[in-house]
Order: C-alpha cells, then structure tokens, then sequence
C-alpha cells in the first residue's frame, strides 16, 4: 500500500479530467489553493463542448446546471441555486444585468472567454452578497505573448439553422499589448418534437414542429488594451454585447391569445412579442508588485438595458396602451475592488475593500420591477497558512453594509375602487438597509493520490427590488406576485467537502455538502386569486438542503477511456406555510455516462458517446407538477489539423440524437409545455494563427 | 491513509442523518371541478341571451381541502380554442372585438374545511354585450395551491 502511495505522490503524470488535459502538478496546485469545490474548465474544453450558450457548455460539470430560456440563452444553476443566488464574474467583475428574470440570459460572449473556474459552494468572502450556491467565474484577460495571434471560428447548428462567426486578434509590442474580439451570431426559430402544445387550457398548434417566433441574432464585440510591466500591469477592457431575440408567441403577454401577426409566413424574423438587451462594460484592472505586497485594483462601470415589446393589448381595467415598449430596464452598475495580497513564508494573505452601487430605471406599460438604487460596501481579510506541504488551512471574515432605495410606482391607468377611480400603487417608496457579516474557514490535505477538501461556510444576499416591492402581473408565468418590504438578509450556512483519488488508470471524486438556510427569500404560492391569477407571496422560511456530486472516471486501455457521473440534490423547507414541501423548481438527480477514444495523428483528435440521464421529478410545490425522468444519447469528435504555423480544427456535436422529447424540470419552459429542443447536430470549423 | 477514512466516515454518517423521515402530510393532487350528480351549467355549447343570467353550477372535490374559485368569461371572436373540449361547437364568422366585448372576472372563496363544494352564481349577461362566441373559464385551488381549469365554448345571442 505505502509503495503504491508512493508512486502515485511521485508521478507528474497528465491526466485527463473532462477532456481537460492538465499536468498533475499543475492541477494538484489549483486544487491545494482552494478549499472550495472548484472546476476549472479551459478554452480546449470550451471549444470542444461548444453549444448554443455558454450554460450550456459547461453543463457537463457536475453540479452545474443550464436552465434553458429558449434556443439561444440560458441562466446559470450551481446545486439548484440560479438567479441571484449564484455569481458570475467577468474578470474579477461581478456581471450585473437583470439577472432576478425568469428568461433573461447571460450577456457574455462565451467564444471571448479563454478559461472559466466555477466554484461550489458559498463565496461570500470575497463576492459579497448573492455568492451562495457558487460562483462562475469567466476570464477574457489573457495576455498575448506574441506579437500578432489571432484565430476566426465559423459556427452551426441545425435545430435552429444557426450560423455563427467569432473572430479574436492579439499582440504584444514589448511591454504593451492589445486584444479584439468580434462574435456574430444569427438564428431562426426552434424546433421541438411536437406538433402542439397546451398551456393554461389553451390548445396550441405548431407548424412543422417549431416554436413560433424564437429566433434571434446576438453581435458582441470588444477591446482591450494594456501594458504589461515586470511589477505593474494595467488593462482596460471594454465590452459590448448585444442580443434580440423573440418570445415564443403564444404563451407571453397579459393573457394568452391569438394575433393578427402570421408568425409562421418566416422562421427568421423576429415579430412581436421580442426582447433585445444590450450590455457594456468597461473593465479596468491594475496590479502593483512591491516584494512580498501585492497592490491590486479592479474598477469597473456596466451598463444594461433590456427593452420587451409586446402587442398593445388592455387587460382588466388597463386600457390599450400606445406603443409596444412594455418593459424597459436601465441598469447602471459602478464597481471597485481594491486589493492587498501580502505572502511571506507559510502565510498567504489578503486584505480587501469592495464597494458597488446600482442604479436601475424602468419604462414601458407593464410593471414588474420598481426602479431603485442601491449601496454596497465590503471589507474583508483572510488568510491561507500552509502547515506542510500537503496540509493548509484558510480562514476570512467580512463585513458588508448594503442600502437599497425603492421607488414608488403608480398605475399609469385607474381602477375603479367603489365610486371613485383610483391609480393604484403597486410600489411604495421604501429605505432599506442590510448589515452582514459572513465568514469561512477551510482546510486542504493531500496525501499520495489522496485529495481532501472541506470547507465551512456563511454567505448572504440582500433582498432585491423586485422581492420587497413588486405588486402585479408576471406575465411570463400568468400569476400575480407580491412583495414583501419586511424582508431580512437571507442568510446561508453551508459546509462541503471533495474527496479526490487519482492514481494510475482510476481517478475520481466524490463532492457532498450540507446547506441550511434560516430564512430562505421563498416566493409561496397561495390558493387564492387576484384578478384571475393565481397569488404568489415572498416570504422567508428555514430551508434545509443538501446534495453530492461524483465523479469516475477509468483509463481501461491506451486512448480509451470511461467517465461516469452523478449528482444529487435535496431541498425541504422546514417551517412556514410551506413546511414540508420542497423548493419550486428542484433539480432532479441526474447521471452521465461516456466512452471516449484519444488519438495523436497529425494532430490531436477524439471522438465520444455519451448518454445523459435525469430522474423523475415527483418533488415538487403545488401548483408546480411533478417531471418526467429521460435519457438522451450525444455523440461528438473533433480534430486538430497543424497546418505550418496555423492550426485548423473541426469540432462536431450531435445532441439528442432518438430526438426524444421530455421536459427539464428546472426550465420555466416546462411550465407552459413546451418540450426541450429536439436532435441538433452542430459544427465549428476553426483556425488558429 | 488511514486518517482519510477518518474524516470520510463522520461526513457520509453526517450526510445519512439529515434524510431522516420526511412524515410531513403534503397534498399533491389536483382539486377536481366535475358535473357528478348535479346539473351542471353551463356545458358546451350551450347558447344565452343577452340580459339574461346565467345560472352557473358546477360540483368541486378534493382529497384534503378545497381553496378558491375564479370565474372568467373572455371572447372567442378570432377562434382560438383550449384544450379539453371534446365537442367543436359551431362558431360565428371570425371578427374583430368591439368596445362592448363582454369581460367577465370574479374570484370566489370556498368556506374552509370543505372537501366538497357545489358552486352556484347567478352571472348577468349585459344587455349591450356584444354578441358571439365566448369562453367560459373555470379555475380551482385546493388549499395546498394546486390548480384545476376547466372551459367551455357558449354563445351570446340577441
């Protein structure tokens, strides 16, 4: 046994972890940095899992999660936490658009990101508010190394004739650098199999298997400028991204209805009801090396806006607005984050200020989200101590002080109320202010082909806008919402732990945590109605959750090798009106098994077979419905072609290949019917010079 | 090595021990709206005058308790349809809905502790409602929220 030990301890062998090739050592090291569940995911990977959304790509992690919102976007989940329970990062930069929607996507380029790092599990420490269920963090900041790299990637699928382009330019002039990126991507309806749908009663037929009116086009593009010094370096990264898409037809709106508009006379065009969103940024990011200091500022300015229009229709009491603005959001969010890292012998410490303030306005006929502004400010300091070479324990607190100011909106219409008439408020002006404290502690052992994680954690996440002070119509989910302007900080405490084994042919990893929440922000659903909707309520309620992810993965004989996965969630709410039930929207276990082949022949090369499957979902929250469990069968390969100084590559994807059809349970998409997309085969065709 | 298994058992017993029992009573199934033994109104297809009432009646059930009941009565002048309608009523030619398109939409509670319910309301047609097709739409929660809908295709007459 000590000899076997050995060996493995002494061995710099590469291994493969999801087609990720990394030296051992290299891989060891990140591992040994944080005591987090932490994948780290490169550009090959990207490339070679190339999807329709960035989500979607990384959706072979376990424990990663895309929620699909039609054919060309979809949100993060991190162990069922999505929306503003999980952070995504842009280099170092938290991403802030409308991230609380139910059909709002990243707006991130994914074919500008060189390498993505997702972390499981709280990250307060360092994200302030919304880091619970983890963070994925995405980086574009690579400097070039070259004076003039560059590579044009050509792009397609087939379930939705999506055709793409993404070019990427870089150099280095001594000490100065510079980056450009250009993505253009255009994309028609969707198909799904089957020839209707049904929803809220409603019988809706489909015209040769496509969801009418879902196609769109995204066009991103960015700059980036810097200078790379032996101790200073500086960078300023501007980005812009912009998408429109169209909602599918028939399930959005205030009621559902048919409209004078034929959909089906083009599957490109993008009609009524449709949603464009428009993200900049503008990222700057300086670092000052004196010795054993390290000075590092990170600040940043985003604008997002994102403008739905629908067909001008009166419901209720509302007569029939002019014009089809009927949401605007206008988000301005201003960022610093200022650093000192300080390392000497076995201490590796860090010391840190963040502060944030967001700005956010609203226009259109429909109201969802009151405009607001708010305040964030950080501090925190931790310390990673390196007890042996294999043994390290980490510990950090922080404290953050947020304010939130709502707005009060009116009707723009009146609703008779007895005799008189009266333009009813559905937000009040209100001033909140949230204090936090969260900490987190952790240790890392590494021991032959041994690997142990655990980490004990807090995090936090200020109630925002829409959950203290919406009152009205949701009309994607047809159910009438109210907020609750009592709500205190949801809390979180989590511990995990990463059990790691890799030696020879075997490696593998099992990740289980325990989570509890003491008053989880829950939007109930009641029994009653208003105005024809069902009424749904934000309370707060103690939520206990906790889950594990593994991982196999087998090298049985030369090029070949065998990966199984699994992850498991449980979610059950343990007080309130709820008490019992589990959470609205619970991830049901899944489970993925693929056979890979390797090869180097001019060039490396692959190809895979992998079958995914997910159980039944009978965990549900009335009125929610339990899901169906299903399997899918993928294929895909890719080749790598050096042809002098440049290198093509071809990567090739066949999704869903029986074509079968189910419904993901964690999709809002399945609350109207609507099955996931059907069989898809994509292609990308790339150089590189 | 051996230390390893130290750490690994106290977390996978941690683990076991929170999917303890789960003895809490959930209500998962649907309240159902039915014409059992009563007689029911309207049902489809049937035809009303304006300025008459129509005299709704259905029979509610569920297997713990029952919650609350909408009404809503829409136009059906551009032939859209629900699902659940066995029958395919004759429609009036497809046309534009006018100002005086009949909206009807009231929400009722059902007394508390009840797992059955005979729904009665008498609904008055206005006597300028314009005439044509229409839905009649009936949705039903149980306490646990769950929900049932139910439509029927009427006609408004002279």
């Amino acid at each position: 046994m000590a000899a076997a030990v050995m060996m493995c301890a002494v061995s710099d062998t590469t291994v493969t972890l999801h087609d990720i090739t990394v030296s051992g050592n290299a891989r060891r090291n990140f591992q040994l940095r944080t005591s987090q569940s932490a994948v780290l995911v490169d550009r090959d990977y990207l490339q070679q899992h190339f999807s329709g959304s960035l989500m979607q790509t990384l959706e072979g992690i376990p424990g990663v999660k895309a929620m699909t919102i039609g054919s060309g976007q979809s949100k993060p989940v991190i162990r069922g936490l999505g929306f503003n329970r999980m952070v995504v990062s842009e280099d170092g930069v938290k991403h802030e658009g409308q991230q609380w929607g139910d059909d709002h996507g990243l707006e991130i380029d994914q074919f500008s990101i060189d390498r993505a790092e997702i972390l499981k599990g709280p990250a307060a420490l360092l994200y302030g508010s919304d880091a619970i269920g983890g963070v994925l963090n995405l980086y574009a900041n690579q400097v070039p190394m070259e004076p003039l790299k560059g590579s044009v990637r050509l792009f397609g699928r087939s379930n939705n004739e999506q055709l793409g382009l993404s070019a990427k330019l870089g150099g280095r002039h001594g000490h100065f650098f510079y980056r450009l990126h250009g993505t253009f991507i255009d994309y028609s309806d969707y198909r799904v199999p089957t020839d209707s749908i049904q929803y809220y009663s409603y019988w809706i037929r489909l015209k040769n298997q496509r969801l009418r009116n879902t196609a769109g086009r995204e066009r991103d593009g960015s700059l980036m400028l810097g200078y790379a010094g032996y101790r200073f370096h500086t960078d300023l990264r501007i980005t812009d991204s912009y998408s429109r898409s169209g909602f599918f037809a028939n399930a959005h709106g205030l009621e559902v209805r048919l409209s004078d508009i034929d959909y089906d006379s083009s599957r490109r065009d993008i009609d009524l009801p449709y949603q464009w969103v428009n993200h900049l940024k503008a990222i700057s990011h300086s670092s000052l090396s004196l010795g054993e200091v390290v000075l590092e500022a990170n600040l940043a300015y985003q604008h997002n806006r994102r403008e739905e229009h629908s067909e001008p229709v009166g419901h209720g009491y509302m007569p029939d607005p002019s014009g089809t603005l009927e949401r605007r959001f206008d988000k301005s969010t201003a960022t610093a984050r200022f650093v000192l890292r300080y390392e000497t012998g076995r201490h590796a410490m860090q010391a840190g200020f963040s502060g944030e303030f967001q700005h956010n306005r609203r226009r259109g006929w429909g109201f969802i989200l009151p405009a607001f502004e708010s305040y964030d400010a950080g501090i925190y300091a931790m310390d990673r101590y390196t007890l042996r070479e294999n043994l390290t324990l980490n510990a950090g607190l922080r404290y953050d002080h947020a304010r939130t100011h709502i707005r009060s909106y009116r009707d723009w219409y009146a609703t008779p109320v007895g005799a008189d008439s009266v333009y009813v408020q559905r937000s009040s002006d209100m001033h909140r202010r949230f204090n936090s404290v969260t900490w987190s502690a952790g240790i890392n052992y590494a021991q032959g082909p041994w690997m142990l994680k655990a980490n004990a954690g807090k995090s936090f996440r200020v109630p925002i806008a829409k959950e203290l002070g919406v009152d009205g119509i949701n009309y994607h989910i047809f159910r009438y919402e109210r907020g609750n302007a009592e709500l205190d900080p949801e809390q979180s405490y989590q511990l995990d732990a990463s059990i790691g084994y890799s030696c020879g042919r075997v490696e593998f990893t099992v990740e289980p945590f325990v989570n509890y929440f003491p008053n989880y922000i829950y939007l109930s659903p009641t029994p009653r109605y208003v105005e024809g909707l069902q009424y749904y309520h934000y309370t707060q309620a103690r939520v206990l959750r906790y889950g594990a992810e593994a991982e196999f993965t087998w090298h049985f004989l030369p090029h070949w090798q065998a990966r199984l996965q699994g992850d498991y969630l449980y979610a059950r709410q343990r007080s309130g009106e709820k008490k019992g039930y589990t959470l609205p929207f619970s991830t049901p276990w899944s489970s993925e098994a693929e056979v890979r082949y390797s090869f180097v022949f001019h060039g490396e090369g692959y190809a895979a077979l992998n079958a995914h499957v997910v159980g039944r979902q009978d965990e549900i929250v009335p009125p929610e419905m339990p899901t169906d469990g299903y399997w899918t069968l993928n294929f895909s390969a890719g080749k790598h072609f050096p042809l002098r100084s440049t290198t093509f590559s071809v990567a090739f994807h066949a999704d869903n290949l029986l074509n079968r059809r189910y419904y993901d349970h964690t999709s809002y998409y399945r609350l109207i019917d609507v099955p996931e997309p059907g069989r898809n085969f994509s292609l990308m065709l790339g150089l590189d010079f | 090595m051996k230390r390893i298994y130290y750490l690994l058992v106290p977390l996978l017993c941690a683990l076991c021990a929170c999917s303890g029992s789960d003895a809490d009573s959930k209500d998962m199934e649907k309240p159902v709206i039915s014409s059992d033994g009563i007689v029911a109104n309207p049902i489809e297809c049937q035809v009303y005058h304006r300025g008459e009432s129509i005299p709704f009646q259905y029979l509610f059930t569920d297997n713990v308790e029952l919650g609350y009941y909408n009404i809503e009565i829409h136009n059906n002048f551009n032939h859209h349809t629900h699902s659940g309608s066995a029958i395919e009523c004759p429609l009036e030619p497809a046309k534009k809905a006018g100002s005086k398109a009949w909206v009807y939409n009231q929400d009722f509670k059902i007394p508390a502790g009840l797992r059955e319910y005979v729904a009665t309301t008498d609904i008055p047609i206005p006597s300028d409602a314009e005439t044509g097709d229409y839905h009649f739409m009936v949705r039903l929660t149980d306490a646990a929220s769950s929900q049932a809908v139910f439509a029927v295709a009427i006609k408004v007459v002279e």
